[in-house]
């Protein structure tokens, strides 16, 4: 199950956190995704030499905590998507195909002419769009 | 890579894995050391470690090697045992409290910054205590049954020569009962190295009985293992060590204390002496001894192939047996102990390779047995070895993760060994640079006692930060992770505390108690706090501050407490419930200071600077705040003519100033004294719940004298923030120089309000506002300067924006008082319908004691409100306006001659006196619907003329809305039976949704117009009320009075007619008619005459009507319902657009009897033609018989030849419609000859000339005799001439451009003529 999905900023700034759990544990959420940003960094400065990772926007799994996995991506523009999911085995391609819609879905909010650039994401249909994608993600992995 | 031996965990492996000396000695040795200050052992501590012994060292090999660094531990025989685990654990804590301690003292400055942070060397950033902290949790360990390298390797047996039997106490010190349990229960060898050593206290006496005893000890015990130690050679105290070499040995010895101060250079010498030749010459060479021995012994069992096989085999048969947890109890004499023995004595003699092969050795066999606890203490050791010999980075790792996770399987038997496993571990990498790894170790290592985790993760935070480069969301988290474990422990201690406490003992005590870890948890979320300053990832931000600022509080700080709860207030991203803990908390914490909080920039409300803005009045001065917002432009324009040229009241009122005040303040304001000036501020509350914030105010710094402005003295300036009398009233008296006012209010969840607040300046000066303060529950006081931020300023005032700095902006010169004018339209309606007229009364009342005069007002809108005469002040409305049947009617009733370009100049003789009050009438008139902005504007000027203002103005803003009442529209149309008659119809339609509204009169306005109902009004309206949405037509009958003077009028016309007014209400009622010729009502009609953009002397062929119908019951004022209402509809220049110049009417008998047998008959007709123009007009009337050619004649202007046709005129046969206008001639022509068409022949004749031709004067009318001959009886149609007409323009009219025809062809009217066939 996905626990939480955020969009970083090139600042690292936060743009959208929202988790998907019944307990109030946003505080933790937001400090692992915070702590993913490193990981990011170095994906990003410290590149794998392999040939296919050029220009991939997709980092994998940036780190495994006792119980959550935390993977991210990363858009042209810096700007940071990070997933993190309480199952064990999770099929790259899953992810990858997750990550392919979040970024569409990102891409539309971002389009709308009265979203700020750099501010956070408030816009109700990105939220609706996202849970039904963290939705089906879980079906997809389960089937 | 730096020799592995030099790094850090290098010299630490060199100093903690060393050969282990037992000591047993007799209480007398003791006491002689005790003289010293010292125990024996750290008497010889100083001398264990020899950093160049250059022993030569020959081990399984037979190439030897030399060993330079050598050290020997000592330790009493009753300390050799494994450490009690609760007493460890409680001096870890307490090295842990007291390094919180320590950094707790030196943490009142910032927090260090991050970038700060990492621009120090290493060795700065890391607390020291981590170290020590680390040396101590390793030596928690110590002898473990599982490890030899902790096994004594010698035992030193120490009796003094004061001992009684001293051979006897060697004997019972080596007491079996006495040793420790590692010999006792077979764990190791007890026959182990023994060196005795006698001790002398040269203060007992010489040395000789020593010596004696010496000699029977070595009889006794063998030459080479007895020695003599002489020691307090020194007879007096006097001895100082200049550096003294027992200090670090005892830690906790007092400066005062001279440690060693018996011990001369002699002694001195003596023990160095002794601890090398004891190394050198005894432990070495048995450690040497016994490392050979073990390897032929290895050898011959375990080496070769053959004793491989055999062992493995024999192992298998084993394997099902052992089922204890820690695998078989291996004794000194079983192989794998000795093996193990063999590697340490290996490792402490340097000789790496051969511990390595052993250690290997026996891993194998450990795991075999599944002794798991020896397979990673040897795991472990391999680990250190693989990094000494500083090959196979990868063998290290893999040994050391290897050992650290099969020390983890064991549960809480090997969470210590794992914690040294992994600190070794971390160090290595470390060493090599891999610093990352080296968190995620020190994260492995946290165990479920928090108080080790919370250390540990604030090592892994560190190993973060150094990083390279540096991670720093980890460090950030893991410094988090780590004062939530410091916070945990005290929460255990706690709770423990509170079970076995007794109720009474001092509180203040037991708190300082519960809180030893909180100071570091302080510390750590305070590290935290510089990685998420600046971010937005203000959930944690929010959650770091706030358990920073509780645990301040806890620890009783509340001042820093409160500074970081500062930093939660304006959190509107978070729930409502937290939003109201958090203030709630901040609350609390603040009153438990117990003193007022002054807090510049307090985010809680959040003041909108944009919003700042400031109304002061110099000489302009408002009636109303909505008059204060209006922009300056308007008011600018409005009153650009009344007051004096700009430039020179400009010039004077410079030259005064000049002199006054120093020039920097030229640009500032202008205030007069006692007069408010208003700051708006926007507050908007961030938090979801409701805030109240009392106390709202200006902070304002008013220096009372210019001069010591000008001397640059901010000291002298009068600070007018001393709020610490609170009175109860809303306003504030400050050190009598000026008044404050102060608002309470109370902030719903995102409420936004605009408060407005005032400065009253008492006396002269510069008044400066320096910004709003106020107060958030009883004890914080919020600040927020203006000038911090001003650079998006809304400057409200215009006139003078681009000059002025934002500091000037704020600041204000005070002038003495001034007279000022306050003025209200009394009664003004702020809603009601189209044509409403009233009676207004404005009142200007002057408070202050010099009276103002030379009064003038100015309206934007005259259509709307027009001064009226002092006169009409007290007159009863709508009765006034009544037809006065004494006063003789002229137009000189209009105030025109006072309004100069509508402005208004009150009489010379009025002055509004000192605290008295003028009222005025005032006019009103609701013209059109809309919301309609009024301006009015006042100057007045002061009688005292050394004021520096010599004028000021009042300026009024009033806002109306104007709703649609009766829709009136007239329409004219000329009669046909009748010169200068035309008929009126009027529409009236009611366009308000529920307003009754009843007809009243009809006026023409001008004199020349006579103006009758065609029927009355009650046959079309029985009630006389228009309902609403009705619509009523009414038909009028007008009539040309200018005329009959001229022409004759044959129609007699009623008495009724000679009236320009019409009663349309109910016929029996008597009210008077209301007199369009009065003042309110003629001006009135005059704007609205100027507004439609006609002269106020207009054409008179237009005729402008008033239309007056009350409303009995309005409701739409709410200030006075069921008022009634006045309501005057204005319509200008309604007008015939064909109307020509000239108009005719063919007059005649209708039937004529003639007796055809005669002659034929002759008719005489009579043409009277009216030039209405003011130019004189020519006029020519062709005849024509032909039909044919009247045709040709209707498009060609050319007179017909031939005779001239029989003239007809008469009513055309157009119906009276709306679209009069639009009938051309075209359209007569047509209709003419349908109707020709029908008299298919002509029977008559002009006669008389075909053609004539007249001059008619301007407003005059002349009479033309026409005559016909009909030969036949029949009706005819005389309407075959044409009317050529030409205007000779007067040159003023062709000035005026104006765009009525200056000539025309007219057709004939038809008119119709029997003729009858008389008998």
């Amino acid at each position: 199950m996905i626990v939480c999905v955020a969009v970083v900023g090139y600042q690292n700034n936060p743009l959208y956190i929202q988790s998907f759990t019944d307990a109030d544990d946003a505080l933790k959420l937001h400090h692992i995704v915070h702590c993913s940003l490193d990981v990011v960094d170095e994906r990003v400065n410290n590149p794998k030499k392999s040939g296919p990772t050029l220009n991939e926007t997709f980092l994998g799994l940036l780190y495994p905590t006792e119980n959550y996995k935390v993977y991210g991506y990363l858009t042209n523009t810096k700007v940071k998507f990070i997933l993190v999911t309480t199952d064990l085995d999770v099929r790259d391609a899953d992810v990858r195909n997750f990550f392919k819609r979040f970024h569409a879905a990102y891409v539309d909010a971002v389009s709308n002419p009265f979203h700020v650039p750099g501010k956070k994401i408030t816009s109700r249909t990105f939220a609706e769009r996202v849970s039904t994608i963290v939705k089906s993600f879980g079906l997809s992995s389960v089937g | 890579m730096v020799d592995p031996a030099n790094t850090p965990l290098g010299k630490m492996l060199l100093e903690e894995i060393t050969p282990v000396v037992m000591v047993l000695c007799t209480p007398l040795v003791e006491e002689s050391c005790l003289k010293n200050g010292l125990s024996f052992i750290q008497m010889l501590s100083p001398f264990c470690n020899f950093t160049n012994i250059d022993v030569p060292v020959r081990t399984a090999s037979d190439q030897p090697y030399r060993l330079q660094k050598f050290k020997l531990r000592l330790f009493y025989a009753s300390d050799i045992r494994q450490p009690n685990l609760e007493v460890a654990k409680e001096r870890l804590k307490q090295v842990i409290t007291q390094a919180g301690e320590k950094d707790f003292s030196e943490m009142w400055s910032d927090p260090p910054q991050v970038n700060d942070l990492l621009s120090r060397p290493e060795s700065e950033i890391l607390p020291s205590w981590f170290q020590f902290f680390n040396e101590e949790l390793v030596r928690t360990l110590s002898f473990s049954d599982h490890e030899a390298f902790d096994h004594p390797v010698a035992c030193l047996l120490v009796v003094s020569s004061r001992d009684e039997e001293p051979i006897n106490r060697f004997v019972d010190l080596f007491n079996t009962n006495k040793l420790p349990s590692l010999l006792n229960d077979g764990a190791m060898d007890p026959k182990i190295l023994k060196h005795y050593l006698l001790v002398h206290d040269n203060q007992d006496g010489a040395s000789e009985k020593a010596t004696k005893l010496l000699t029977e000890m070595k009889s006794t015990f063998g030459p080479n293992d007895c020695q003599l130690l002489c020691i307090n050679s020194s007879q007096d105290r006097q001895i100082h060590h200049q550096e003294n070499p027992w200090a670090p040995f005892k830690s906790d010895a007092l400066p005062t204390e001279n440690l060693g101060c018996f011990l001369n250079f002699d002694d001195f010498n003596e023990i160095k002496d002794l601890m090398q030749e004891l190394s050198s010459k005894h432990i070495i060479p048995y450690m040497e001894q016994k490392i050979r021995v073990l390897n032929q012994q290895v050898s011959a069992t375990r080496k070769g192939f053959r004793n491989q096989i055999k062992n493995l085999w024999w192992r298998k048969g084993k394997e099902d047996a052992s089922d204890s947890p820690n695998g078989p109890v291996y004794t000194f004499s079983s192989v794998e102990s000795q093996i193990r023995i063999l590697g340490d004595y290996a490792f402490m003699l340097r000789d790496y390779e051969l511990a390595l092969s052993n250690y290997r050795l026996i891993s194998t066999d450990y795991k075999l047995d599944k002794a798991w606890k020896r397979y990673a203490g040897v795991q472990e050791m391999m680990g250190l070895t693989y990094f000494l010999l500083d090959q196979s980075r990868k063998e290290a790792e893999y040994c050391m993760e290897n050992a650290f996770n099969t020390y983890l399987k064991l549960g809480s038997a090997g969470q210590q060994n794992a914690t040294r496993c992994g600190l070794w571990w971390v160090e290595m990498l470390k060493i090599r640079d891999q610093i990352k790894e080296a968190a995620t170790v020190y994260f492995r290592i946290c165990s479920e006692d928090p108080l080790h985790s919370a250390v540990m993760l604030e090592q892994a935070s560190f190993c973060y930060l150094l990083s390279k480069p540096p991670m720093l969301h980890k460090y950030g988290f893991h410094l988090v992770l780590s004062g939530d474990h410091y916070k945990k422990c005290d929460q255990v201690s706690q709770s423990l505390k509170y079970c076995d406490n007794v109720p009474n003992s001092r509180s203040s005590n037991i708190l300082q108690c519960f809180h030893l870890q909180i100071k570091h948890a302080i510390r750590t979320y305070r590290s935290a706090v510089s990685v998420y300053k600046g971010t937005t990832w203000s959930l944690i931000k929010d959650h770091v501050h706030f358990h920073i600022g509780q645990w301040y509080a806890f620890l009783g700080m509340y001042d820093v407490a409160v500074t970081h709860m500062l930093e939660l207030l304006a959190c509107s991203h978070q729930s409502k419930t937290t939003q109201e803990l958090f203030l709630r908390d901040f609350l609390q914490i603040v009153q438990k200071t117990g003193k007022t909080f002054e807090v510049l920039k307090l985010q809680l409300p959040a003041i909108n600077i944009s919003s700042l803005k400031v109304i002061f009045e110099d000489h302009r001065t408002y009636a109303s705040a909505a008059a204060a917002s209006v922009k300056e432009s308007v008011w600018h324009s409005l009153e650009e003519d009344m007051i004096p040229s700009l430039s020179t009241a400009k010039s004077n009122w410079l030259e005064l100033q000049s002199k006054l005040m120093p020039k920097k303040y030229k640009e500032s304001n202008i205030c007069v004294a006692g007069e408010a000036i208003k700051v708006d501020v926007e507050f908007k509350n961030p938090l979801q719940i409701s805030i109240s914030i009392l106390s709202v105010s200006l902070i304002c710094e008013l220096s009372a004298n210019l001069e010591e402005m000008n001397s640059d003295g901010n000291g002298s300036n009068i600070e007018l923030q001393n709020d610490e009398n609170k009175t109860s009233t809303s306003t504030r008296d400050i050190d009598s120089s000026s008044i404050l006012s102060e608002v309470d209010l109370s902030l719903e969840g995102g409420e936004t309000t605009l408060v407005q607040l005032t400065v009253t300046p008492r006396v002269e000066g510069i008044l400066k506002i320096v910004g709003v303060k106020w107060k958030l529950s009883s004890s914080v006081v919020g600040f927020h300067n203006f000038e911090s931020n001003s650079l998006n300023k809304n400057v409200a005032k215009g006139r003078r924006k681009a000059k002025y700095s934002p500091d000037n902006y704020l600041k204000f010169i005070v002038i003495k008082s001034l007279p000022k004018l306050e003025g209200i339209i009394h009664s003004l309606p702020e809603k009601t319908y189209v044509g409403d007229l009233r009676h207004l009364v404005l009142e200007l009342s002057n408070r202050s004691k010099f009276p103002v005069k030379n009064l003038k007002m100015k309206i934007s809108n005259p259509r709307f409100l027009n001064a009226g005469n002092q006169r009409e002040l007290n007159v009863e409305f709508p009765a006034c306006l009544g037809k006065k049947t004494n006063v003789v009617q002229s137009g000189g009733h209009s105030n025109i001659n006072k309004v100069l370009q509508n402005v208004f100049l009150f009489p010379e003789n009025i002055s509004v006196q000192e605290e008295t009050s003028l009222s005025w009438p005032l006019w009103f008139r609701a013209a059109v619907p809309g919301n309609i902005s009024l301006y009015v504007t006042i100057y007045y000027e002061m009688e005292d003329v050394s004021s520096i203002m010599k004028y000021r103005t009042l300026r009024m803003h009033y806002n109306l809305q104007v709703l649609p009442s009766l829709d009136v529209s007239f329409e004219l149309s000329p009669c046909p039976s009748r010169l200068q008659e035309f008929l009126l119809r009027m529409d009236v339609v009611n366009k308000t949704s529920s307003e009754c509204f009843q007809v009243h009169q009809l006026s023409s306005v001008g004199k020349q117009w006579e103006i009758s109902l065609l029927q009355p009004v009650d046959s079309i309206l029985p009630s006389q009320s228009l309902f609403a949405g009705q619509a009523l037509s009414c038909f009028f009958k007008l009539k040309d009075r200018r005329k009959s003077s001229t022409s004759e009028d044959s129609i007699p016309s009623p008495s009724l007619l000679l009236q320009s007014d019409v009663r349309l209400g109910p016929q029996g009622n008597s009210e008077a008619l209301f007199d369009v010729y009065s003042s309110p009502l003629a001006d009135f009609h005059n704007s609205e005459r100027l507004h439609q953009g006609m002269p106020l002397q207009g054409n008179e062929y237009k005729v402008d009507f008033v239309f007056i119908s009350q409303l009995l019951k309005g409701n739409i004022d709410s200030g006075a319902p069921n008022t009634p209402l006045l309501i005057s509809h204005h319509a200008c220049h309604c007008s015939l657009s064909s109307m020509s110049s000239i108009s005719w009417l063919v007059d005649g008998p209708q039937t004529v009897q003639h007796n055809f047998s005669g002659s034929l008959c002759e008719v005489n007709l009579r043409m009277m033609i009216t030039n209405s123009s003011d130019a004189v007009a020519s006029v020519r009337i062709s005849t024509f018989d032909s039909p044919s050619s009247s045709i040709q004649s209707s498009d060609a202007s050319a007179p017909q030849p031939g005779l001239p046709p029989e003239n007809q005129a008469g009513w055309c046969d157009i119906p009276v419609v709306n679209d009069m206008k639009v009938i051309t001639s075209d359209a007569l022509a047509t209709r003419f000859t349908k109707s020709v068409s029908l008299e298919s022949v002509s029977q008559f004749i002009w006669s008389g000339s075909s053609s004539t031709k007249l001059r008619l004067q301007p407003r005059s009318t002349a009479e033309i005799p026409l005559q016909i001959s009909v030969f036949a009886p029949g009706i005819y149609d005389l309407s075959n001439y044409v009317l050529n007409w030409n205007l000779m323009p007067s040159s003023e009219e062709e000035k005026q451009g104006e765009a009525s025809k200056s000539s025309g062809v007219c057709q004939g009217y038809p008119y119709y003529l029997t003729v009858v066939q008389s008998t």
